[in-house]
């Protein structure tokens, strides 16, 4: 039995020490007109090298970039599309995170590269398989609004964004990304939207070429539409397993063709899980999915978590798997 | 309505009553005196002689806008669940956790039973009443939002933590009363976010204000409200403060369709933005309410906190509201 360990998305961007506040500190005198957007790009660079350098020592085999850059899920992706403002702040569903909300106001087009500068910075500098991470064509449909006619109604909307999305799927792949995660959280929220996530998933998938396509669903539970996601045109189901003890057993006994990423760490509480029942979580897991090829990862991305406490959930990761491979099978 | 409970507390307020959410920007002289004070450069008492200083300010600013109902403006708190865990028994602080943009806050973690020992907000409350006649808000963060903002180490769920912070900070409450505070308001700014989960907010201000002799108020922003409403009207309290124009006053839809029955304390300007709202729009932002609520239910105040603006923008902010409120009461009182 292997079971790979990951990170899920993004990862804090700020710690108690003075060299983990070098980009807070820099944006902070950039915005005050003492340093340029240079030194900020210097400090964002600095700030991914340090989140990777702490994914790997906590052993992980699959890394992101941690989302240093980003000012929020939502309008870093949007705001580099025409067609797209940026308006006032918004809750990031059940979070105390706030994004700041896209208004379309007309047709989204990709003009330029979203994160491809990003991902091959992360992928140079880390000596593991860094995952590309985008918030997907639905989430960021569902969080922005729409005047003056903006794109023509949601699915327009959710149109325009899984053209640009696919174009930056297929530029990723072509770079390299071996694996590209798509976060759909909106999802759970909206379940039954799913023929549309199905209609946009396809599009991107189409785009990936070799790369694996990761759907990751959190903040919710995904057990009611879990049946329906085993037909998605995706290779990776990540899943968030903190909102629903039995989606456990839903796993067990209905099974999965797809690899999986399993967020079993919660990503939002400090709280340490005891590895034994983790280990026990997994062994059930083990009758209805292939854990060779699964992927134990937090439940959501780590930024809802101080540093030195999502440093000690990645390595509580490691201490997890090792109380697993150490259990009766 | 509920100004005859005002009035029975002893309190009048003109028509459309202007207050404030809470917090104000700290100003320069205090911001430099915290951080002389994280580098130990100064004592605790230098520094609470500083806060002392700001809160003068604020006071006399207010009363110089012309607000009617005042709040000491913070300047003695970090973040406003990092205060109150600092004062509890049973909270550790966390690490640096973003809220925003660049924007961090210590997030409190609860590794033990939570205890209420002393009074926390009453000396300053009683500072900053001392310093007008106007009536000032006893201002405290509510059970649910300490809960929602903490991690939870310690209790087994969400609801047996925000139970046991109602029991404590309810003596709070009690204190603040006995002290004379006639107006407190319970922010829980968390209450929409988790729409299965406001029949715990309920339960928690039920042991919060059960029986208590005050005018309460509660603020509640940037959230879902149309997934508790109108079940939130539930929550004991008498008048709601809402982040209104952040969100385009949508929420006035929500009461055409379901009648609003309680006090609302009205934002009128959006306090993340630079931009200071020109009064116009302000004041149109005013008669949208007052298509859909009686005159008599209506304070009027910024969506939120006014700390993330500078000392400059959250005053003309302020002014704003002051001017496009006055305008609207000349009116309404010809």
């Amino acid at each position: 039995m292997e079971l790979k360990l990951c990170n899920h998305s993004s990862y804090p961007r700020i710690g108690d020490d003075a060299e983990r506040q070098l980009l807070r500190r820099t944006l902070a005198q950039r915005d005050r007109g003492e340093k340029t957007d240079d030194a900020v790009r210097a400090a964002q660079d600095r700030m991914t090298e340090l989140a990777l350098a702490e994914q790997e020592e906590a052993g992980l085999d699959l890394v992101t970039d941690g989302q240093i850059r980003w000012s929020d899920p939502i309008s870093h992706l949007a705001a580099k599309l025409s067609g797209v403002r940026i308006n006032g702040l918004l809750r990031f569903f059940d979070t105390n995170f706030y994004f700041r909300q896209p208004v379309v106001q007309g047709k989204l087009e990709r003009t330029e590269p979203l994160l491809l500068e990003e991902f091959k910075f992360a992928q140079e500098k880390s000596t593991r398989t860094v995952k590309a991470v985008l918030t997907g064509p639905y989430t960021l449909a569902r969080y922005s609004i729409e005047e003056n006619g903006g794109a023509g109604g949601f699915a327009k909307m959710l149109e325009g964004y899984t053209a640009a999305l696919a174009a930056e799927v297929a530029a990723l792949a072509a770079a390299g990304a071996t694996v590209i995660q798509v976060e759909e959280p909106a999802l759970l929220k909206y379940p039954d939207d799913f023929p549309r996530l199905e209609q946009s998933l396809t599009a991107l998938a189409m785009s990936r070429a070799s790369a694996q396509l990761a759907l990751v669903l959190y903040f919710g539970d995904p057990a009611p539409i879990y049946d329906h996601l085993q037909t998605l045109p995706v290779d990776i189901l990540g899943l968030d397993f903190t909102y629903n003890p039995s989606l456990v057993d839903r796993v067990a006994s209905n099974g999965t063709a797809r690899t999986l990423a399993l967020g079993l760490v919660d990503g939002r509480n400090t709280r340490l899980e005891d590895p034994a029942a983790v280990a026990r979580q997994l062994e059930k897991l083990a009758h209805g999915a292939d854990l060779n090829r699964a992927y134990l990862s937090p439940s959501c991305g780590l930024e809802f978590l101080p540093r030195d406490r999502a440093r000690q959930k990645l390595k509580h990761l490691s201490v997890i798997r090792n109380t697993f491979l150490g259990s009766p099978a | 309505m509920s100004r005859a409970k005002l009035q029975g507390l002893g309190i009048n307020l003109p028509l459309f009553p202007i207050t404030s959410v809470g917090s104000f920007p700290k100003p320069d002289f205090l911001l430099k005196a915290r951080a002389e004070f994280a580098k130990k450069r100064i004592s605790r008492g230098a520094l609470e002689k500083t806060e002392r200083q700001a809160t003068q300010f604020w006071i006399r600013t207010q009363e110089e806008l012309g607000v009617d109902v005042l709040v000491d403006g913070e300047m003695y708190r970090g973040d406003m669940v990092a205060y109150f865990a600092e004062h509890l028994q049973g909270f550790e602080e966390g690490g640096l956790v973003r809220s925003y943009g660049n924007r961090y806050y210590h997030k409190p973690i609860i590794t033990g039973e939570v205890h209420w020992e002393e009074p926390i907000t009453l000396e300053w409350w009683k500072y900053a009443q001392g310093l007008t006649a106007k009536p000032v808000k006893g201002m405290l963060t509510g059970p649910y939002t300490v809960m929602d903002w903490s991690f939870i180490e310690y209790y087994p769920d969400r609801r047996s933590a925000c139970l046991a912070l109602a029991k404590e900070i309810r003596k709070e409450v009690e204190a603040l009363i006995e002290e004379g505070a006639k107006i407190i308001q319970i922010d829980e700014p968390a209450t929409s976010v988790r729409p299965e989960e406001l029949p715990v907010a309920i339960e928690a201000m039920h042991v919060v204000t059960d029986g208590l002799p005050a005018y309460f108020i509660t603020h509640i922003c940037y959230g879902a409200f149309e997934s508790i409403y109108p079940g939130m009207l539930d929550l004991p309290v008498d008048n709601f403060d809402l982040e209104m124009s952040n969100s385009g006053l949508d929420m006035l839809e929500l009461f055409k369709k379901r009648r609003y029955t309680k006090d609302l304390s009205l934002g009128v300007v959006d306090v993340h933005t630079h931009v200071v709202e020109d009064e116009p729009v302000v004041e149109q932002r005013l008669r949208q309410a007052l298509e859909v609520l009686p005159k008599e239910a209506i304070w009027v105040d910024p969506d939120c906190g006014l700390k993330t603006r500078t000392v400059e923008e959250a005053i003309a902010k302020m002014q704003s509201v002051v001017t496009a409120a006055k305008a609207l009461r000349k009116n309404n009182d010809e």
